[in-house]
């Protein structure tokens, strides 16, 4: 039994409804409780800011991708080495670092569980392998359903219960957590040289509209009762206009879930563009915000981008082809079977570039708009935007009007013309940054009954103190304080234990993957069933008796069982 | 004026080479208390080298240092160097000059792979041969050099100025496969002979005073120029990469 409690902390933390209060922290064996025993070890928070251990629902850290974007760059593993130390494995890497400068960066910034944003089924491993390396996080795999052959014939076909079977199948087999829709039909369709522009446009062959897709996925979701919704990556990402396409595919998403969002749209920054070519390209932020205000049954992340270098990575395979003939730097592209694709650019994020600037403002507007901080969660869809290590820099700027108009006047001159921040004054609480980068996450991904995103007895012993006296501190001035504070926790507790202290992580970690098993009849498991065996033996490389990843490719595999209408 | 002779000692059996970054003219105004790296093991200064100084300096500028001994695995001399000067009687090891911003450094024998890698500024002389990648940029990096001069008496290896993006690099030799690769800016001649050059250059200009083999057929001819009393074929390219930039030669032969 190991025991720690942490004294006076100045405890913000929304799903319990506690809302900057001073209290102690009873932690025992890796679970919150309500009081220890005088043998349990102390840490004195004297009265930091302590919040649950922050979650990144939208993030890309494992996985052939995120690899070959590791691979492809070799420039960015010259940045941000660091040496051996202490428990702590060399690190490398900036936008793309190693799985352990992913894990370490995150600890030290407090995160304690992360999203993988897209796992293709079919290399499933490689993500898993990379899970069990990035050990100070919890981690989770959306799985990419977008351009799944046997799911678009069953939608083609009317079969919402045979989507729903198709989905519980793969989820099973590859030990994902929740759907993911990139693009939906657009990669497929880019395999026939072709993209779909917009939801209405049907998918080459299959004969079914990306609106078809996302209704129809939406509704098997929650038929297999999965903890999160269907996550999207919608259409037409990063063209000028895209916004109309981007009201289409929230429109459709209908409220069936009352314990959580039914449609959780990502990285909507990439989704939310005016104009009709580059050199009318202006912010359609306040219509999209607009719609998510009256609808709750969306949840949007931000995907804010940064200034500097990164690099971008989708399964959004036609996207990136695109911006490979708009920039005609090195990419990378690629095939996923039956089931998806995939793209790979680095980029620079530049002031001086008046597109860029516009960018920048619209994922601040989204989150400044939206008017619940639970509907817009904070993200850069990690690297696409920006390295996850800036996360620090939005916080700062949500919070200070000052930071941005200090930032505001370093960027291109002409965007004030194209955007409406300037004109935007709210400034965001320690309340609603909890919610953004913790509470809301856990509840969008419906992981707070598994203890996530939490402090109250029985959840996950996931804390992170962070320096910062927020009764001493405005952060609408003094937001280079919030910046530092944010990006290095005093202490990073993961599962009862002090992982990262001040910078430096001092264990070695073991994390544990979350994945989903929805129980379904036999008539719906379709392993069983022969159209759908067929068409593996016939469509794919790998045998269908090789293509489920086995348990021991899990580090503390946890698996969620769901009772499903199947 | 400071000078500081550095005389590397026999290695025996020794065969890992020597990292040298710390051989910088800066870093010799406070002293020689330095240290250099063989494998996992920092060396002092004194351990490797015969060191004696020769008078004094308050700047950079009057440094002077001299590298003499079996010099050719000693690596990374004169990395992020800004100014003074380097000189070295013999070879040098890989990496010499990387990053470099200001003064010279003066080979007086052969220098191996990497010579001046992304240099910004100063200049390099290297009075015999160079490796390959002299002048280059690092894998995956989009610009290499970006300004200063590098000059070679004798031959260079294979990719030579690969990813130039400014300065000057001059040849006086032949230079190897893929000279000028992805160039994006500034100058680049070989007055001797080279195979493929200027391979996917978006701009920049780059001279070949001999043949040019296996010359890439995504260039387009524009006729001959005369150039400083010679006359050389100007070709425009790399046309598969959009590029505008200006490729002379003197002869060219196009693979069969």
């Amino acid at each position: 039994m190991t025991e720690l409690l942490v004294k006076n902390a100045h405890v913000i933390d929304p799903l319990s409804g506690i809302n900057g209060e001073t209290m102690d922290i009873a932690i025992r064996d890796g679970k919150i409780v309500e009081e220890v025993s005088a043998a349990a070890e102390v840490i004195d928070a004297s009265g930091m800011l302590t919040m649950p251990g922050g979650i990144d629902s939208h993030t890309h850290i494992c996985g052939t991708k995120v690899n070959f974007g590791r691979y492809m760059s070799p420039e960015d593993m010259r940045a941000g080495r660091t040496p051996r130390r202490g428990p702590m494995h060399a690190t490398s890497g900036y936008s793309v670092p190693t799985t352990y400068g992913n894990s370490y960066r995150y600890s030290v910034m407090g995160y304690t569980t992360l999203l993988e944003g897209a796992m293709a089924p079919l290399e499933a491993r490689h993500t898993h392998e990379e899970f069990t390396y990035t050990p100070l996080q919890d981690t989770m795999a959306n799985t990419l359903f977008d351009g799944n052959w046997s799911i678009m014939e069953a939608i083609r076909d009317g079969d919402v219960k045979r989507v729903a079977a198709i989905i519980a199948w793969t989820l099973s087999a590859v030990k994902g957590f929740g759907v993911k829709l990139t693009n939906p039909g657009g990669t497929e369709a880019w395999q026939w040289g072709k993209n779909v522009s917009c939801i209405r446009d049907p998918v080459p062959y299959f004969g079914v509209t990306p609106a078809e897709i996302i209704r129809s996925v939406i509704e098997a979701n929650e038929l297999l009762h999965l903890p999160h919704s269907v996550h999207l990556h919608c259409n037409n990402l990063g063209t000028p206009g895209n916004y109309t396409c981007t009201l289409g595919s929230l429109g459709l998403a209908p409220d069936l879930n009352p314990r959580r969002q039914t449609l959780y749209a990502t990285h909507v920054q990439f989704h939310a563009y005016g104009g009709s070519g580059w050199k009318d390209f202006s912010s359609k932020s306040e219509p999209i915000a607009n719609l998510v205000n009256m609808r709750p049954q969306v949840v949007i992340d931000m995907g804010q981008i940064l200034f500097g270098r990164t690099t971008t990575m989708t399964a959004d395979g036609p996207m990136e082809f695109n911006l490979y003939r708009l920039h005609h730097e090195k990419w990378s592209n690629h095939d996923v079977e039956l089931e998806t694709g995939s793209g790979i650019i680095p980029v620079i994020y530049r002031r001086k570039n008046l597109v860029n600037s516009v960018m920048w403002a619209i994922g601040l507007e989204l989150a400044l708009l939206t008017k619940s901080p639970w509907q817009c969660l904070l993200t850069t869809d990690n690297p696409n935007g920006a390295p996850f290590v800036r996360y620090p820099e939005i916080i700062g700027l949500l919070m200070s009007r000052r930071y941005r108009d200090a930032e505001f006047a370093t960027i291109h001159p002409d965007t004030g013309s194209r955007v409406p921040l300037p004109a935007i004054d709210r400034e965001m609480d320690w309340y609603e940054i909890a919610v953004m980068t913790r509470a809301g996450q856990a509840r969008a991904l419906g992981i707070q009954d598994l203890g996530k995103g939490h402090l109250a007895p029985g959840a996950d012993a996931d804390v992170a103190i962070y320096p910062i006296r927020i009764d001493e501190v405005d952060p609408s001035a003094d937001y280079q304080k919030v910046i530092d504070g944010f990006s290095r926790t005093e202490y990073t507790i993961k599962r009862g234990r002090v992982v990262a202290r001040r910078g430096e992580c001092v264990v070695h970690g073991s994390n544990s993957t979350l994945w989903v098993r929805p129980k379904v009849s036999e008539n719906y498991d379709m392993g069983k069933d022969p159209e759908f065996v067929e068409k593996f033996d016939r469509y794919y490389t790998v045998r269908m008796s090789n293509y489920p990843v086995q348990e021991q490719y899990l580090n503390r595999s946890r698996c969620i069982e769901t009772e499903t209408e199947l | 004026m400071m000078r500081v002779n550095l005389t590397l000692k026999p290695m025996g059996s020794w065969s890992i080479p020597i990292e040298a970054e710390s051989i910088i003219p800066a870093n010799f105004l406070s002293g020689t208390d330095l240290t250099v790296w063989r494998g996992n093991r920092e060396l002092g200064l004194e351990e490797a080298f015969s060191v004696s100084v020769v008078g004094g300096a308050d700047r950079a500028e009057d440094v002077e240092i001299v590298l003499a001994g079996k010099t050719a695995r000693l690596k990374r001399v004169g990395e992020y160097m800004d100014a003074g000067k380097i000189t070295v009687l013999g070879d040098i090891g890989m990496h010499c000059g990387n990053f470099m911003t200001g003064g010279t450094i003066e080979i007086q024998g052969n220098a191996d792979g990497w010579l001046g890698r992304e240099m910004g500024g100063g200049s390099i002389i290297c009075r015999g041969n160079a490796a390959d990648y002299c002048a280059s940029g690092y894998r995956g990096g989009r610009k290499g050099m970006t300004g200063g001069r590098v000059e070679v008496y004798g031959r260079v290896g294979d990719f030579l100025a690969e990813n130039l993006a400014g300065g000057t690099v001059i040849v006086h030799g032949d230079a190897g496969d893929m000279p000028g690769a992805e160039m994006r800016g500034g100058t680049l001649i070989i007055h001797g002979d080279c195979t493929r050059p200027a391979a996917n250059m978006k701009d920049g200009a780059c001279y070949v005073y001999g043949t040019a083999r296996w010359m890439l057929p995504t260039f387009r001819n524009l006729g001959t120029v005369r150039h400083e009393g010679r006359t050389l074929i100007q070709f425009t390219g790399d046309v598969a990469n959009r590029g505008k930039g200006n490729l002379f030669v003197g002869n060219y032969e196009y693979l069969d």
